[in-house]
């Protein structure tokens, strides 16, 4: 693979797909906005390839459910994804066309079951 | 690498005690002191045997790796709360994330835990106006 072509490089980053390990779909690895993308828009199931401790690649590979949405300072949201083989947690920013109602079911999901009566807060 | 397995009768697997040296020099101690907001907190807390963050501020503590109380991870970060996730069975747990290292870790509440900090961090991601948020309020 030659280095010195940006434009080869770029049409392959653009090209190159991946397949959902757990909805099969073929999701092309760049997003709209250009960023390189890392779960499935569709389920936001991801794949856990990067060793998030040493950087490089892990030997893990499991598949990575999403557990939670977190909102940086910014108001950027980013889906909290946990390995189910190693429990691993990572986070990702979310993309443009990832899927609303997954992520807004993740968002609400807390309030739909309270540890601790929600009604002694209308007073506050 | 740990696998939870159904259990007959829907029973969870009893915690295991958390058996650590909270004190000075390794000294046995039974309360640690929160670095975000200096409270002496108690390690025997209401529905946890884990108890690793502070129930007035939230924040943690970066010491143990993935088992907790093992004192494995070198890093000795404050970990800020992060955001909540819900368990198959209801339970809310509390995403830590290392203002250090960057690392995650997950944890369960605790009986005791601060309720309007726990209620502001669910509301996190409904309460900046979100642009996501409104527009899926407006598709649906």
């Amino acid at each position: 693979m030659s280095h010195d072509h940006p434009q080869h490089r770029s049409a392959m980053s653009s090209l190159s797909t991946f397949t959902c390990v757990r909805c099969g779909l073929t999701v092309a690895a760049s997003a709209p906005d250009g960023s390189r993308r890392n779960h499935c828009p569709s389920c936001l199931h991801s794949q856990h390839l990067v060793d998030h401790v040493e950087g490089g690649p892990s030997d893990c590979e499991g598949r990575m459910t999403p557990i939670s949405i977190a909102v940086l300072r910014t108001g950027d949201w980013m889906v909290v994804h946990r390995c189910v083989r190693c429990d691993e947690l990572t986070s990702n920013p979310v993309c443009g066309d990832d899927n609303q109602l997954i992520l807004m079911r993740m968002a609400v999901r807390p309030l739909a079951q309270p540890p601790f009566p929600l009604e002694a807060f209308g007073d506050l | 690498m740990t696998r939870r397995k159904a259990r007959p009768g829907g029973q969870r697997r009893p915690q295991r005690a958390k058996d650590v040296l909270h004190g000075p020099a390794g000294a046995r101690g039974d309360a640690f002191r929160c670095v975000g907001c200096r409270l002496d907190v108690s390690l025997v807390a209401p529905g946890t045997a884990h108890r690793n963050h502070c129930p007035s501020c939230l924040v943690s503590l970066h010491v143990d790796r993935r088992v907790p109380g093992d004192r494995a991870a070198g890093c000795g970060g404050r970990m800020t709360p992060l955001s909540l996730s819900v368990r198959a069975d209801g339970e809310w747990m509390l995403i830590h994330l290392c203002l250090t290292c960057g690392e995650l870790s997950a944890n369960r509440i605790a009986g005791d835990d601060n309720a309007l900090a726990l209620i502001r961090l669910a509301l996190r991601p409904l309460a900046d106006a979100g642009i996501p948020a409104s527009r899926v309020m407006l598709a649906l």
